[in-house]
């Protein structure tokens, strides 16, 4: 375990009643914006609980910036700026009220800095909580997250309620928060096309297990859809498919050694960078088909 | 921290205390009758007290427990500052009755009985045993838990009265009653003595803490 690395886990597991997170490991290097993907269901959610130590770890070790999220959350916790999936504040006071409040936790929160943004988000601090709209209150949440200057960001779903326009203005704004070195993110989201914009390593949750964490770049220039008939499918090295869909038209196959492939196959068959939600997609297709 | 804690608390439940009108137009009714005698002063300790079972109520209500636990602070520090607090606002509340006391023109109490001895010591036992046993079931299950507390208090209240009579037990149930009630008038005719007095405090302190312990145990477990 290394302080290079914003965030470690390494076997994490977590049972519920239905469902259980299983060795769950996986890092992000300072500096660098990770996303969560996976279905409905798959543990996104709790892996980012489990790193808040919302809930408690069964087994399993998670450290943000080398110290322990449970020995030190205190330390922790106040370089961490967190978005929650529903944002849950007090509906009858106004957001100003919110901010005395809660911003007195943070030892380097900054009024100045939550009042641009504030502006920026178009957010009047007058207002009580619970008449804002769902996307208000995620920025508001947003705000409150980027005002005590976090090492580390950490966001689940903050895009689910966000109009295009300001989602892209998100993406775009996180992309910034980079530009300042040492500050890394991680967020959840459904929305693939989010990470394929900002995203430099991404983690694929299926069932409560990692399916892969890699860089992006690593997954789209190394993997491939293959696309041809069962046949030619039939040719690939089965160790690099990881998922296949079988059409009335023909099928395809995600592999993860593109090259290998391209060997394999020849102008024979139709070799395509994959999209991430095609990535999903086979993916989920090929547990569907385990079970 | 602590102090952070309970200035939240203090900020984002300050419209809870508009609540307290109708307790405090009650308490300058109560101030006027003779009989209320020290029950003025002691349910507004225990009024005071119970606030802070309400903030928790409020918390789970909005769904804000997670983004308290996910604040720089202990949650054993969050439970620390519901227990300190809870003790300033029925100190609080009996100063102001105090107060209600010296200048309502009505009033046939003093200022000085919201203070004596006694009147702190039934104060004390009444309000900390209350929050004592209400404060980890706020914490643990929120508004529901607290609803359910005093829905199963409803229910247990009513039942004492019915199945007695039901059961031909009506005598037992009255020997019951007046043994409580000789029991009560006892312990609070002696809480002169040094004796009942250290007792109480010590009954009230063990109370306190344990709730303390149970409420810690239970927050520091709770997954959201």
């Amino acid at each position: 375990m290394s302080a290079d690395y914003a965030l470690e886990l390494h076997g994490v597991c977590k049972r519920y009643r239905g469902f259980c997170l299983d060795e769950v490991s996986f890092n992000l290097p300072r500096g660098y914006i990770g996303g969560l993907i996976g279905p409905n269901g798959s543990g996104k959610t709790t892996i980012i609980k489990l790193i808040m130590n919302l809930a408690r770890r069964e087994a399993g070790e998670i450290r943000v910036f080398g110290l322990d999220n449970r020995r030190d959350q205190v330390a922790v916790r106040s370089r961490i700026g967190f978005v929650y999936d529903v944002p849950g504040f007090w509906d009858d006071q106004t957001l100003a009220l919110h901010r005395r409040a809660l911003g007195a936790f943070y030892p380097r929160w900054s009024d100045a800095t939550f009042d641009r943004l504030a502006g920026e988000f178009g957010l009047p601090l007058d207002r009580k909580f619970k008449t804002l709209s769902a996307g208000m209150k995620t920025k508001f949440a947003l705000a409150m997250a980027l005002s005590h200057e976090a090492d580390l960001l950490i966001m689940d779903e903050p895009t689910a309620g966000l109009d295009p326009v300001f989602r892209r203005e998100l993406l775009q704004r996180l992309s910034a928060i980079l530009q300042d070195e040492g500050k890394s993110i991680l967020f959840s989201t459904h929305i693939t096309s989010d990470l394929e914009r900002v995203a430099d390593f991404i983690t694929f949750v299926r069932n409560g297990r990692i399916a892969f964490s890699m860089p992006r770049h690593d997954l789209f220039d190394a993997w491939a859809i293959v696309k041809g008939d069962a046949a030619v499918l039939a040719r690939l090295d089965p160790e690099t498919v990881r998922g296949t869909r079988h059409r009335s038209t023909g099928a395809e196959a995600l592999v993860s050694d593109a090259a290998s492939a391209r060997r394999a196959l020849g102008p024979s068959a139709v070799i395509e960078r994959p999209r991430l939600d095609e990535v999903m997609v086979l993916m989920e297709g090929e547990a569907a088909h385990a079970t | 921290m602590l102090r952070n804690a309970i200035r939240k608390d203090l900020l984002l439940n300050g419209k809870q205390f508009w609540g307290l009108i109708p307790w405090f137009a009650w308490a300058a009714y109560a101030l006027g009758q003779e009989r209320m005698g020290a029950m003025t002063a002691v349910s507004g300790a225990l009024i005071g007290a119970l606030m802070t079972v309400s903030i928790c109520a409020r918390e789970d209500k909005f769904h804000a427990t997670a983004v308290l636990a996910s604040l720089p602070v202990m949650r054993r520090t969050l439970v620390q500052a519901r227990y300190l607090l809870a003790f300033v606002m029925g100190a609080a509340a009996l100063v102001l009755v105090a107060g209600m006391a010296a200048v309502l023109p009505w009033s046939v109490q003093s200022a000085a009985q919201a203070f004596e001895p006694k009147t702190l010591l039934l104060g004390a036992a009444v309000a900390g045993v209350s929050v004592a046993l209400l404060m980890p079931v706020a914490i643990r299950f929120g508004v529901l838990g607290v609803i359910g507390f005093f829905a199963v208090l409803q229910v247990a209240g009513i039942a004492l009265l019915v199945l007695p009579g039901a059961l031909g037990m009506k005598d037992v149930l009255k020997g019951l009653f007046r043994a409580a009630e000789r029991g009560f008038v006892g312990w609070h005719a002696a809480l002169g003595q040094p004796g009942p007095i250290l007792e109480t405090v010590a009954i009230v302190a063990i109370a306190i803490w344990m709730s303390f312990y149970v409420s810690v145990f239970l927050a520091e477990r709770q997954d959201l």
